[in-house]
């Protein structure tokens, strides 16, 4: 049986806008199990990036609860918010959010300075994952001297690099061509594979449905449908 | 990192902080300045009354400096003189003989103060030697006066005129005595001028009838964090015949002003503090705006608050630091020169003379001054952060990151 992560339970979230409430999620039952490789799909404003906060723990819910290893997450503090980020979270977004004014290895070592790792081991750790991914020559250049596919691969060694339980990746491939896209997917499918990082997506681009191992299908804030095998819709 | 990460931000925007930086650099030159120059006008105030007639600690019979009659002249000066030899906290001293008196020229009379002074000793008390303009000092003639040149133009005389000293004797007779004017001294404060003129010991105790006796010892003390215990010192072994007095009960009102004057200078250091902390607020403040969406993703991959709060404090003292350095550069680099060639305060010579304070101030730069410039410039970086960091630390991830 499969180590379970992330849990929600009759979740809810609403939002104010303009002073009107908007129900972004309606009661979301949802689980995220040990290398699930999960795709949250669906159209716009059907609450795949709400979800994806919610379970990342970078917004509190309305109503319901999430649990992180069986710990009910949604009334802790910031500060043990942010330390459950930093050590057992990763983050991939979809406008790749380097600092933009350190290097690309500085971004990736970021992370690793947060966790209280040594200068020395930063730096070594940073160079592996850096040439894990194949970006290693990218290491001195800052985010504006690189592609948006170099800059996604530095956000994704940024990611993995404090190894995280779960890796959250909201649209990582939207502002990428298709090749680009591809070949991110390749790697974040490979480090599922071999080093069973779990991995959690909201897209609704179809290569990234393709490989997802399960389908989550969102519409109007409510699952609408899992699916082991998703089909391209 | 973060201190790497805080530098880099404050050059995000170049001509923000370099605008910012102006205005803590005009702010350290200006405190640093202003604070020497008062510490000059303070210490050149200080020196000036020790050096022209006060001494570190003068030593007289009990009651002498309510009323100084030539008859309360000190009853012991073997005992005294005792206790001043071979005291290491005792750099020199000198004996004088004081009375209130009358000098008489040919045209005019003033009443003045003479001082019986033992020229060689004298020297090393007090700087009336150095402030002569016209003349000499002693140089050993029993008749020989030395007065100010305004005393001087009152009595309508010049080197080498003879005057009369006329004062009461110890048995109550007027005593006289004719002297002639060997030197004219002009001291920065014109009231010392007027009030003083000096001969030397012998002929004051011949014309006072005092005998070998004298009317003041004047001390000056190897330290001056030495003068409390050594005028407790001589106070408790000479007793209660004598009074020892320091230069601080001396001249009270000094003392008090140069406390006061230190302490309004923390009112010109908080003025000059809020000038620029809006400044630097404001300046942070923009940063910080600029960044909304930066700090929701820091937040989410796990950067907590106060990391935040320091990294934004990082960078108003980064600020500071520069700007201590070009306004230590610059406000130190005006104060040194004028520190060399003097500021002329000519326009307000009267009003300085008046503080016993020359036209000429040399403002005094030293490591006192520009901690205190370092302090005052660092603590107000620091104020000014807080503001901003607190909007910082505020913000929410997602509504951060969504922040357009």
């Amino acid at each position: 049986m499969k180590t379970e992560i992330i849990k929600t339970k009759d979740l809810d979230k609403i939002y104010q806008d303009n002073g009107v409430p908007v129900q972004a999620l309606k009661n979301i039952n949802f689980l995220v199990t040990q290398g699930d490789f999960t795709v949250l799909a669906g159209p716009s404003g059907s609450g795949k990036t709400t979800l994806l906060n919610l379970i990342g723990a970078l917004d509190s819910p309305t109503a319901g609860n999430v649990f992180f290893e069986g710990v009910d997450i949604s009334k802790k503090k910031p500060r043990e918010l942010s330390s459950l980020r930093l050590h057992k979270l990763g983050f991939i977004f979809q406008a790749y959010n380097l600092i933009p004014v350190l290097t690309a290895i500085e971004n990736i070592e970021f992370s690793m300075m947060l966790a209280g790792i040594s200068e020395k081991e930063r730096r070594e750790r940073a160079l592996k994952v850096m040439a894990d991914l194949g970006i290693r020559e990218l290491a001195d250049k800052r985010p504006n001297e690189m592609s948006g596919g170099q800059q996604q691969r530095v956000a994704v060694a940024r990611a993995l690099v404090n190894n995280p339980m779960v890796i959250l990746a909201d649209e990582p491939t939207a502002n990428l061509d298709s090749k680009t896209g591809s070949i991110l997917l390749d790697i974040m499918q490979q480090m599922n594979e071999e080093r069973n990082i779990t991995f959690v997506f909201s897209s609704h681009d179809p290569q990234v449905i393709e490989r997802g191992k399960r389908l989550v299908l969102l519409h109007d804030g409510m699952i609408e449908s899992v699916s082991d095998q998703p089909e391209v819709k | 990192m973060l201190i790497k990460l805080a530098w880099r931000n404050i050059w995000r925007n170049q001509r923000r902080s370099l605008i910012i930086l102006g205005s803590i650099i005009v702010g350290m030159a200006i405190i640093v300045f202003i604070d020497a120059l008062v510490v000059a006008f303070l210490n050149q105030t200080f020196e000036n009354q020790i050096g022209s007639h006060t001494a570190h600690i003068q030593i007289n019979r009990e009651g002498f400096n309510d009323n100084k009659t030539v008859q309360k002249y000190l009853p012991d000066t073997d005992k005294v003189e005792s206790l001043l030899d071979d005291n290491p906290d005792v750099a020199h001293y000198s004996r004088r003989v004081i009375t209130f008196g009358l000098l008489n020229s040919a045209y005019n009379s003033s009443g003045i103060s003479i001082i019986g002074i033992i020229p060689d000793e004298e020297q090393y008390i007090t700087t009336i030697k150095q402030y002569i303009v016209e003349g000499r000092y002693f140089e050993g003639g029993l008749n020989e006066i030395v007065m100010s040149r305004r005393t001087a133009e009152t009595l309508q005389v010049g080197l080498g005129d003879r005057i009369v000293g006329m004062a009461s004797t110890l048995e109550g007779d007027v005593g006289a005595e004719m002297f002639r004017v060997v030197g004219l001294y002009q001291t920065v404060s014109s009231g010392f001028d007027k009030m003083h003129a000096y001969v030397p010991m012998a002929t004051a105790q011949q014309m006072l009838d005092l005998g070998e006796n004298v009317s003041q010892f004047a001390l000056i003390a190897s330290d001056l964090d030495a003068v409390p215990n050594l005028r407790a010192m001589l106070q408790s072994s000479l007793g209660n015949d004598f009074e020892v007095l320091s230069y601080a009960e001396i001249m009270p009102l000094l003392i008090t002003m140069i406390d006061m004057s230190q302490q309004s200078m923390i009112f010109i250091y908080g003025i000059i503090g809020i000038a620029m902390i809006f400044g630097i607020i404001n300046a942070l403040l923009m940063s910080i705006f600029e960044r909304i969406q930066e700090f929701g993703v820091v937040m989410s991959i796990g950067m907590n608050n106060s990391r935040i709060f320091l990294m934004i404090m990082f960078e108003a003292i980064f600020l500071g630091i520069i700007g201590i350095i070009g306004g230590a550069i610059i406000g130190g680099g005006i104060t040194l020169h004028l520190q060399n060639a003097g500021m002329n305060l000519g326009a307000f010579s009267e009003g300085l003379a008046a503080w016993g304070i020359g036209a000429v101030i040399y403002p005094e730069l030293n490591i006192a001054v520009i901690f205190r410039a370092v302090f005052v410039i660092l603590i107000t970086c620091i104020l000014a952060s807080i503001w901003p960091a607190v909007k910082a630390i505020r913000l929410k991830p997602v509504e951060a990151m969504r922040y357009v």
